[in-house]
């Protein structure tokens, strides 16, 4: 019993000791987080584990051949590992434009103990000009790093006027690389390219992260009890409680919210399935002739940008008004503020739920593979759920005390969507842009989102981090800034 | 714990406004720009006290913006005070208006759940009251159809039903409310009368003194944002009564 107790008679009861519902937060979360650990464990794969190195050596702009590869002839290329596990090793080729008969040898040596480590045998009739051929490890190889290697290339059988040639380029070099033809140093390098991966420390001590991870939150969850036991209660205890003590009142109005909102139409909730797909069309056939070669499966790149923006604009541009359109509500009733936000944005999230149907659909459409990645998109979608949350919040303060806000919002967000990749691939911004998306979170909630689904692949762990700290950090700023402001809202309405 | 169920203790309720209501940034900046960026103080409640003993009747009485309002609100929680605080001791039920949050596209029944849910009532006692509240109005078959479509005369006897449906251990209640027509308004007559007797504490504004001397039993007479008389309810309004 205190101030503000709540409200009405002998219905709802005034917060009690919350001590059932701490021991049900406590039990809920460790067991979420366990599950969640142990989850991602299997769901991220590979990608917990390793990540593409650093140190793959790229394809040099082939500037000319090295020497035409009859027998007896050989080409070598020495060159400095700077890869955890070696998965790949390409060739190019060049085939003086006609046909060329024999075979071509290829062999990795260790220089330090001789070992040869990857060999292969290609028909050079099969090779076309600036053709690759590749050298594959059934599995990646370990233990290279910071070894000098040699790619060595011969045929046992060619003969001048129908040999290929390994081509080479002049103006650029690799580490410790060394091009020999028939044992002569010459200046260059071969075209040849080195793919692998790294370990990452992640991957590696993910066991041990994942229960430091367990103590601090143990830690918290002990801090929180301490607290509310000495009567000071704490935010997050708070908040928790404030939540399931107003589930009903929140649950109505996201209800009134869906319902006025499809009450007078034809086709009903099917809006918000046929709205994104529709979208999509339009953007489809304006953009496809443009940016169609540079992308694997538009449709699906496109979709999914335009539903995530979709709900982003919607959540923010809805909560940015949630206040002041609720002005003859906060003057008459109390209950907590942030609900006005906070339901406007579940009601988006529902909206963004529906509209992920046709996505699906889309996808299977268009030949995408589901893996298991694809629950992990969903992580990126909280993402993006608690920033909009953040940033709702902010607004709809901002908005109280200066109404104009929304018109400053409606420039802003547009040039959020042009900043954001929704329907243009990252590529095409030049350089000096680059750093744009760097700082707009938007971007990084998209591209892990478009990785896990179309990639079919984890995004690093680093980025789960970044993303999250992202989203948190905005909730944390928009959630402190209302906290502030909500009580001077109703003298400014 | 003592006796009281509501304590308010040297509440002051000061408002910072801008002298000419700034609420556009454009305005906001142009004036700070020519350095023209003044706030008006206002007081609207100062330092007022007083307690509420559990089962009383008070009432409020004052002129128009003598800060009645105000400290309802401030009482409700819907305002933070300046300064000072207040202790409630109970559940509070504001009925300072009717039909909060009422969605016109939303059916009667719809209305009911929503305007119940801002008012603060669970879901099982809502299921649990609905037909109270259905057969209280006098509704019918309209709680099916959307309000829009209700004369003002039903819409305020839905709202009035949903409002009163409780038996709250603290109302708050701005004016008598009686509402419909005149068969209605004697129901609701009744009704408040059922809700304010039975040992509820009610903080009861209104402008007619006949009826603040019928239900109160003591008065607080407020001025200019001060206590100007608490008393019994005889003694304060034949004060207000001579001073007007």
């Amino acid at each position: 019993m205190g101030r503000w107790t709540g409200r009405a008679a002998g219905v709802q009861k005034p917060a009690a000791y919350p001590k059932k519902l701490y021991r049900r937060l406590s039990v809920l979360l460790l067991l979420g987080y366990l599950a969640g650990v142990v989850l991602f464990y299997f769901l991220a794969g590979d990608q917990l584990h390793f990540r593409e190195s650093r140190g793959n050596i790229e394809l040099p702009a082939a500037t000319g051949g090295t020497a035409e590869l009859s027998a007896g002839i050989t080409v070598e290329q020495r060159f400095l590992v700077k890869i955890d596990r070696l998965e790949r090793l390409e060739i190019q080729w060049g085939t003086y434009y006609r046909p060329n008969a024999g075979t071509v040898l290829a062999e990795l040596r260790d220089l330090q103990d001789g070992r040869t480590v990857l060999s292969g045998s290609f028909d050079a009739a099969a090779i076309p000009e600036g053709g690759l051929t590749a050298l594959t490890a059934p599995s990646p190889i370990e233990g290279l790093y910071g070894r000098v290697l040699a790619l060595r290339i011969s045929s046992p059988d060619g003969k001048p006027g129908s040999s290929v040639s390994p081509l080479m380029s002049t103006a650029e070099s690799v580490a410790e690389g060394e091009l020999l033809i028939d044992g002569v140093p010459t200046g260059g390098v071969l075209c040849f390219r080195a793919h692998g991966s790294d370990y990452i420390w992640t991957g590696i001590h993910y066991w041990k992260l994942a229960a430091a991870g367990l103590l601090l939150l143990a830690l918290l969850l002990l801090i929180i009890r301490q607290r509310s036991r000495r009567g000071k209660g704490s935010y997050i205890l708070n908040a928790v409680l404030a939540v399931s003590r107003y589930r009903f009142l929140i649950r109505q109005l996201v209800s009134r919210d869906f319902k006025t909102k499809y009450k007078r139409s034809v086709l009903g909730m099917f809006w918000s399935f046929l709205n994104p797909l529709l979208m999509m069309c339009v953007q489809y056939f304006v953009f496809s002739t443009i940016f169609k070669s540079d992308i694997p499966n538009y449709a699906v790149y496109l979709l999914i940008g335009i539903v995530s923006f979709n709900f982003f604009s919607e959540a923010c541009g809805m909560a940015l008004g949630s206040i002041v359109g609720n002005a003859s509500l906060i003057t008459k009733v109390y209950m907590p503020k942030y609900i006005y936000p906070l339901t406007r944005v579940i009601s988006s999230v529902v909206n963004l739920g529906i509209s992920l149907i046709p996505l699906v659909i889309v996808s299977l459409a268009t030949g995408v593979q589901f893996r298991k990645s694809a629950v992990l998109a969903l992580y990126f979608l909280a993402c993006l759920i608690i920033f909009s949350l953040g940033l709702g919040l902010l607004l709809a303060s901002a908005m109280v005390f200066f109404r104009d806000m929304q018109f400053l919002w409606s420039v802003l967000s547009m040039l959020w969507m042009y900043a954001t990749p929704i329907f243009y691939p990252e590529s095409i911004l030049p350089e000096n842009l680059r750093g744009v998306l760097q700082i707009n979170p938007l971007y990084h909630f998209l591209k892990s989102f478009r990785l896990c689904i179309l990639g079919g692949i984890s995004p690093e762990p680093m980025v789960y981090v970044q993303c999250m700290l992202m989203a948190l950090g905005a909730l944390i700023v928009g959630a402190v800034v209302f906290r502030k402001a909500q009580n001077r809202f109703a003298l400014y309405l | 714990m003592s006796n009281n169920a509501i304590a308010v203790q040297s509440v002051t309720m000061r408002f910072r406004m801008n002298s000419d209501r700034i609420l556009y940034l454009k305005d906001f900046v142009t004036t700070a720009l020519r350095g023209k960026l003044r706030y008006q103080e206002f007081t609207a409640l100062d330092e007022v006290s007083f307690q509420v003993t559990k089962g009383e009747t008070l009432g409020l009485i004052g002129r128009n913006g003598a800060g009645k309002s105000t400290l309802l609100k401030v009482i409700a929680g819907i305002l933070k005070p300046t300064a000072g605080s207040v202790r409630c001791h109970g559940n509070i039920v504001p009925m300072l208006e009717l039909g909060s949050g009422f969605d016109m596209d939303l059916t009667g029944r719809e209305n009911i759940f929503l305007n119940g849910a801002i008012l603060g009532y669970g879901e099982e006692f809502l299921l649990e009251k609905y037909e109270e509240i259905v057969v209280f109005s006098e509704l019918g078959e309209f709680i099916h159809t959307p309000i829009r479509n209700y004369s003002s005369g039903m819409l305020a006897r839905l709202a009035f039903s949903v409002a009163t449906v409780v038996q709250p251990e603290i109302l708050i209640v701005d004016e008598i409310l009686s509402v419909g027509d005149t068969a209605f308004q004697e129901k609701s007559q009744r009704r408040m009368q059922e809700l304010m007797g039975g040992g509820t504490t009610v903080l009861f504004v209104s402008h007619n003194l006949k009826q603040v001397r019928e239900m109160c039993s003591r008065v607080l007479w407020l001025d200019h944002g001060k206590v100007k008389l608490l008393g019994n309810t005889q003694e304060v309004c034949d004060a207000y009564e001579d001073n007007h």
